[in-house]
């Protein structure tokens, strides 16, 4: 089931994307990987206001920590009606990851797929190349040589490891709130910054032993995570300004 | 809380990501050859040499298993006194590995020792090499062909091809035959490696061609099998089936028999390319058929990654006499008499011995009584 609804329209949308851009390895799983990221992307945008709204929120939940410190059910119920109030879901990001999450792992998995370093991956790439779409088998294997990297191994100079502990770090910092005033919760001011280091080192652990083709995965990755962002923040903080001269009119 | 849940699917996707690196997880096939009464098998952590008739181990090299020094074994090829196996090291450790290069070595039959070492190539080696007259021909992952000298190792000439070289060669009479990834199959002078004709399909090559009478037959990955003029490399005719071909395909008399990894088994008549009988056999093949020594039987391994299954079919007509599923995917075939000897990975049997006329076990390595 995984193979037919989400591994194999990958894999040869992969190839049809290689066939047309000049069966360039590198342009193929750039323009997969923008194609997944746009066809998300209204869960990533739900994802990021949510984060931004709740961002939003936590001077109020703060004070509510502080008010009902020694008092957690009623601090919890005081939470929720701040949440009601404000329209916003807690658990609103999560749900959007989760959906996101299996398209992500099937493109992760495709582009390994599809570049069959091994003779066992090729094999098993037979089993995923759609036959009634002519010529897709005679593009393989894919051309994995770019510069100074064989797409199919890590890259031997450790650049793109780099780029990917660099873009990610940039995207994590990006969606993680800044560290809250005086008087916040350090528990979590703490794990967002163990977030915002352990997730980069994660990914360049991921690309020094694997595929470089991955690694460009992942910096495509960031670079949507990035400009998304760039996209909403002017949007918010616009909505955010209206918001008081509305109040003072009403 | 949230965050605390985005850290652990994020160690999560982690570990599925880099998945589970202990051990030596096969990245290809290995091998076996039955001469006289011995079989050889590269058997991942060992070359075994193994009695044919009842699998007892003669011996083995090295004698402990010793993956870190030799790399895990993959083909083994003979020479009269000499084994050419070969294996594929890693250099570097932990976050610093390299991806695998092949190591090629003369293992002495006689003396159990090591006699020379090839090292200068810059991929793996997946298939065994072929050798004719001292001389050993084999394909390499860093898409160059190698001739060396069995008796010390020393090169005689190198081809480059544009892929990877992921198929036995055919030595005929003075021409090497060898497929590419690069969709070719080249012709190559055996004393000097000078190109003498080219022919490029229309997918990959992986497969080893067969010959008869002047006529070169070889599968490819754009679900043609070729029939050549072993001469000039001119295409003669081309039978279309309806997956990529893998194997090489058998011929006896006028019938070739031939498997896509479609599961298609295929029995064409050369003289006028019809298909006599086709059957599926539910799973992918990636091996040529094997014929029986009697020509009634052909043999399909399955290459199921879970648990690949032998199949003896009925020559005359397709028909699936017999099948032996076991656990694990088949890497070689190799008929000798009344049997057939397999060798397999990821299974917890590695080398197995059949009756081809009725698909009973013969013996298998290891014996199940150790092996469970």
């Amino acid at each position: 089931m995984w193979n037919l609804l989400i591994l194999n329209p990958m894999i040869n949308l992969l190839l049809v994307f290689y066939n047309l851009l000049g069966q360039q390895t590198i342009l193929a799983i750039t323009a997969l990987t923008l194609l997944v990221r746009l066809l998300v992307l209204p869960l990533t945008l739900k994802q990021q206001q949510s984060a931004q709204r709740m961002q939003e929120l936590q001077p109020k939940l703060q004070k509510l920590q502080e008010k009902y410190a020694d008092n957690r059910e009623k601090l919890s119920q005081e939470q929720m009606k701040l949440y009601q109030e404000a329209g916003v879901n807690p658990l609103g990001g999560c749900l959007p990851l989760l959906i996101q999450f299996p398209l992500l792992i099937g493109l992760y998995q495709a582009i390994i797929r599809a570049l069959a370093v091994s003779p066992l991956d090729l094999l098993q790439l037979s089993q995923n190349v759609y036959s009634f779409i002519p010529g897709l088998a005679a593009l393989i294997p894919l051309h994995t040589n770019f510069l100074w990297l064989d797409l199919g191994q890590p890259d031997p100079y450790y650049v793109l490891p780099v780029l990917v502990v660099v873009t990610s770090w940039l995207s994590q910092k990006l969606l993680t709130p800044p560290t809250p005033a005086a008087g916040a919760d350090d528990r979590t001011a703490a794990m967002n910054q163990q977030m915002q280091i352990m997730m980069p080192l994660m990914f360049g652990f991921i690309s020094i032993s694997y595929a470089s083709g991955l690694s460009i995965y992942f910096i495509i990755s960031n670079l949507v995570t990035m400009l998304q962002y760039l996209f909403i923040r002017p949007r918010r903080a616009a909505a955010r300004a209206a918001q008081p001269k509305a109040s003072q009119k009403e | 809380m949230k965050q605390k849940a985005l850290l652990l699917l994020a160690l999560g996707v982690a570990v599925i990501l880099s998945g589970c690196s202990g051990g030596v997880r096969p990245t290809g096939w290995t091998n076996l050859i039955v001469d006289e009464d011995t079989v050889y098998a590269a058997d991942v952590d060992q070359v075994r040499v193994l009695d044919a008739a009842t699998g007892a181990v003669s011996w083995a090299f090295p004698p402990e298993a010793d993956l870190r020094t030799y790399g895990p074994f993959y083909t083994v090829a003979r020479d009269g006194n000499t084994l050419l196996v070969t294996a594929n090291e890693r250099s570097g450790s932990g976050l610093f590995a390299r991806p695998p290069r092949g190591v090629l070595r003369a293992l002495d039959i006689e003396s159990r020792q090591i006699r020379w070492e090839f090292r200068d190539t810059g991929g793996d080696f997946v298939v065994p090499g072929a050798v004719t007259d001292g001389l050993l021909v084999i394909g390499n992952g860093d898409g160059c062909v190698y001739a060396l000298h069995v008796e010390d190792g020393s090169l005689v000439w190198t081809f480059p091809t544009a892929e990877r070289v992921w198929a036995t060669p055919l030595i005929f009479s003075d021409t090497v035959y060898i497929a590419s990834l690069d969709h070719t199959l080249y012709a190559l002078d055996l004393t000097t490696g000078r190109e003498r004709w080219r022919f490029e399909a229309g997918g990959a090559l992986v497969s080893t061609p067969a010959a008869q009478d002047g006529t070169l037959y070889v599968g490819s990955f754009d679900n043609s099998i070729y029939a050549l003029d072993a001469a000039t490399g001119a295409e003669r005719w081309r039978f279309n089936g309806q997956n990529w071909f893998w194997g090489t395909p058998v011929i006896s008399g006028t019938v070739l028999y031939a498997a896509d990894v479609g599961g298609n088994v295929y029995a064409l008549d050369t003289t006028n390319q019809q298909a006599l009988w086709q059957v599926n056999v539910g799973e992918s093949v990636r091996l040529g058929p094997a014929l029986s020594e009697d020509g009634g039987k052909l043999l399909i391994a399955g290459a199921d990654s879970r648990a690949g299954a032998l199949y003896g079919l009925d020559t005359s007509d397709g028909f699936i006499v017999w099948e032996q599923p076991a656990e694990g995917q088949l890497g070689s075939m190799a008929v000798r008499g009344p049997v057939v000897y397999v060798s397999r990975i990821l299974g917890s049997a590695s080398l197995q011995a059949y009756y081809i006329e009725n698909g009973r076990p013969v013996w298998s390595y290891p014996p199940p009584e150790a092996g469970q």
